[in-house]
């Protein structure tokens, strides 16, 4: 599996570090237990498309949004994840 | 009173040779690590010092006095040149690297082992952040071959995978002639 | 249809053609007491025990594929009662109890072989914290014995003690701890589930599950809907997709886990030896392959396949521990699905929708357990409260944050177990 990092292109997957789910980028309001939990927790953990974070940890270090299909490791798209965010803002 | 003496990363460790590879150590002058603020205008002593822009990411650029390295998302190393008084998140960072210089007509060889970089599709003075086995590196390729920067804690593991590598490389150079 | 010495010398000369299915092939009924989705070890289980221990035959167990084609029959047969946290450690007492006089219960070789299994330790720090689970293992009930690095050196002289990164300070032996043959476990739990009356059906997908005013009435299924008062969904590995059929999100993430047979060879690994630090564990099977794993590949995957890096890091790992087995070529590698909760630990537990029960987020330690899951799950659907040994594994834990199972105390995150 590789991943094309924005930055620094066409890269072996050993260079990636993987977080999880793309959820953890809509940080729930502090003190909103229910939506932490949910935040924290629970999962769609579709079996097709998803959108999970990674590291470039060996590489630029930056922090990536990939969509991806869970079935086949097929590589849709990578993104800045902090472009993710400003978008989203 | 003790007497500190200084030594260099890989002293005592290299060179090496082992068929068409060799690896020496590199000692810089000075490492400075650059993270520039937003606002690139703060940049403009750095400019007149060194004659050159910031490299593009994953490249290096010899200016008047040494070199800039990419490094990573927003971070440079300047290398050999001192680095004028800058508006920038600037640390002195020498002591803190082990460089070594990978040469010979093997060297594409060895880190095709030992790395998960395309390298033989890199050209001179390209740069990369990847890993040499499990540690972290920089590695920036040259005209003869290529130099790798790991922690210098790291630098006799550093030294004892590649020269490992390369004995196996030569190994297998001396099967097939 | 039991079977004896006679019996297989007979077959023996006459070519074996008098053998006939040993469980029946029924087709669906109308509507059953309960239904439970999934034919693996822990759904096979969970009927049996419904039919034994509490007298429920009325069950239907629908299996999508055929009996034995998911994890139960794709894994690295380990079996053992070493966990440290209350909650875990009696669950798994509990299994390996009932591993040990399975066969007897079923009349099935399921080749249970308690083998003793040694987890080793490489500084003072993890000897510390091995002595401590080793208390808590007899604590328990359990055996546990520290082996110093010549105890360890007695029982497996052919690692290599003196690896620079992680010498060999000695191990934690569970000497009740083992294998058992993997399919046969299904496939002995399948027949003693059908000779109680229960239905096997086979080839029979769930589509969706029926709910009507909050409780669960039955299953949409390839074979046409079945009603149902009750039903269990024991699914692991493909939890998430049919909880979302009653529109439940559950706390899990479906993980990758590879492992890897090598050519068959003569009897050498006399133990299972686990090797934590470097992400190794080591079997020898009956059949002579080495059956060797090591952990997740750190990301989501449905695929049911690897990875190279991970392969890479497992040779690696088991030439540092094994130097001898790089001679041994590797046969064959798969992977399968794991289902991540976010402390490493299991679910068996009612749900937000009446007569609707889940058994779930086995991470990748669910073989060991079929006995005591299914023992856990019957008890919890026929009596409509938790087994004593499983009380503590609920979905609750998570939203309140009360009682986390964090068994390797590395965070309540799906990708850190």
């Amino acid at each position: 599996m590789r991943l094309t990092c924005p930055i620094c292109g066409d890269r072996d997957r050993r260079e990636f570090y993987y977080l999880g789910a793309a959820d953890y980028l809509d940080r729930p309001v502090e003190g909103e237990a229910e939506a932490t939990h949910r935040y924290l927790h629970l999962r769609d953990n579709p079996a097709g498309v998803t959108r999970d974070l990674w590291q470039h940890e060996a590489g630029c270090a930056a922090w990536l949004v990939v969509e991806r299909n869970v079935t086949t490791h097929e590589i849709l798209q990578v993104s800045l994840a902090k472009d993710e965010i400003r978008d989203a803002r | 009173m003790v007497e500190l003496v200084a030594r260099t990363p890989c002293e005592g460790l290299l060179p090496y040779e082992a068929g068409e590879a060799e690896l020496s150590e590199i000692i810089p002058k000075r490492i400075t690590s650059l993270a520039p603020f937003e606002d690139s205008t703060l940049l403009k002593p750095l400019k007149t010092a060194l004659g050159v822009e910031l490299p593009a990411p994953g490249q290096s650029v010899k200016a008047k006095d040494g070199r800039i390295v990419w490094t990573g998302q927003n971070q440079f190393f300047v290398l050999d040149a001192e680095v004028p008084a800058l508006d920038a998140a600037v640390t002195d960072q020498s002591d803190a690297w082990a460089m070594v210089a990978l040469g010979g007509a093997a060297a594409i060889d060895v880190m095709a082992r030992i790395c998960p970089l395309d390298c033989a599709h890199m050209t001179a003075s390209q740069v990369a952040r990847s890993l040499i086995g499990h540690m972290p590196a920089i590695i920036i390729r040259t005209k003869t071959g290529f130099e790798i920067m790991v922690f210098r804690a790291f630098a006799k593991t550093l030294v004892n995978e590649v020269s490992h590598v390369m004995d196996a490389v030569a190994a297998r150079g001396a099967l097939s002639t | 249809m039991g079977y004896s010495a006679f019996q297989l010398l007979k077959e023996g000369l006459t070519g074996n053609k008098g053998w006939r299915p040993v469980w029946r092939d029924p087709e669906p009924k109308a509507e059953y007491d309960i239904v439970i989705i999934g034919g693996g070890g822990h759904g096979l289980s969970t009927a049996y025990y419904l039919a034994k221990n509490h007298g429920i035959t009325n069950v239907a167990v629908l299996e999508k594929g055929y009996i034995g084609s998911g994890n139960v029959g794709r894994n690295t047969t380990i079996v053992r009662a070493n966990y440290f946290l209350p909650g875990n450690s009696e669950f798994y007492s509990h299994s390996l109890k009932l591993w040990e006089g399975l066969e007897s219960e079923l009349n099935y070789n399921v080749m249970h072989s308690g083998r003793g299994l040694i987890n080793l330790f490489h500084s003072d720090g993890q000897r510390d914290a091995f002595a401590r689970r080793g208390n808590m293992m007899c604590n328990q009930g359990d055996d546990a014995i520290l082996l110093d690095r010549d105890g360890v050196r007695a029982e497996l002289p052919y690692l290599d003690f003196e690896n620079t990164r992680f010498p060999i300070y000695g191990g934690l032996f569970h000497p009740r701890g083992g294998t058992a043959r993997h399919d046969a476990v299904a496939w002995g739990y399948a027949r003693a589930a059908d000779t109680l009356g229960v239905d096997l059906i086979q080839g029979c997908e769930v589509l969706d599950i029926d709910v009507d005013g909050g409780k669960v009435t039955g299953v949409q299924t390839s074979r046409g809907p079945i009603r149902a008062k009750k039903v269990g969904i024991v699914v692991a590995g493909r939890s998430s997709q049919v909880a979302a059929m009653a529109g439940l999100e559950v706390p899990i993430e479906s993980h990758v886990l590879q492992a890897f047979v090598s050519e068959g060879l003569k009897p050498a690994v006399n133990h299972v030896v686990s090797f934590g630090m470097g992400h190794f564990y080591l079997s020898q099977s009956d059949k002579g392959g080495l059956v060797f794993g090591g952990d997740l590949d750190f990301y989501a995957s449905y695929a049911q396949r690897g990875n190279i890096p991970m392969m890479e890091h497992v040779m690696e790992a088991g030439m540092t521990l094994m130097p001898a087995i790089g001679k041994a070529k590797v046969l064959r590698s798969w992977g399968g699905i794991m289902d991540m909760t976010p402390d490493g630990s299991f679910i068996i537990d009612r749900t937000e929708i009446d007569g609707l029960y889940m058994d779930c987020g086995w991470c990748y330690g669910g073989f060991k357990a079929v006995p005591a899951s299914g023992w856990c799950m019957a008890h919890l659907m026929a009596e409509d409260r938790s087994h004593e040994v499983a009380q503590r594994h609920t979905f609750d834990r998570f939203r309140t944050g009360g009682g986390l199972m964090d068994e390797e105390g590395t965070g309540s995150q799906h990708n850190l177990h």
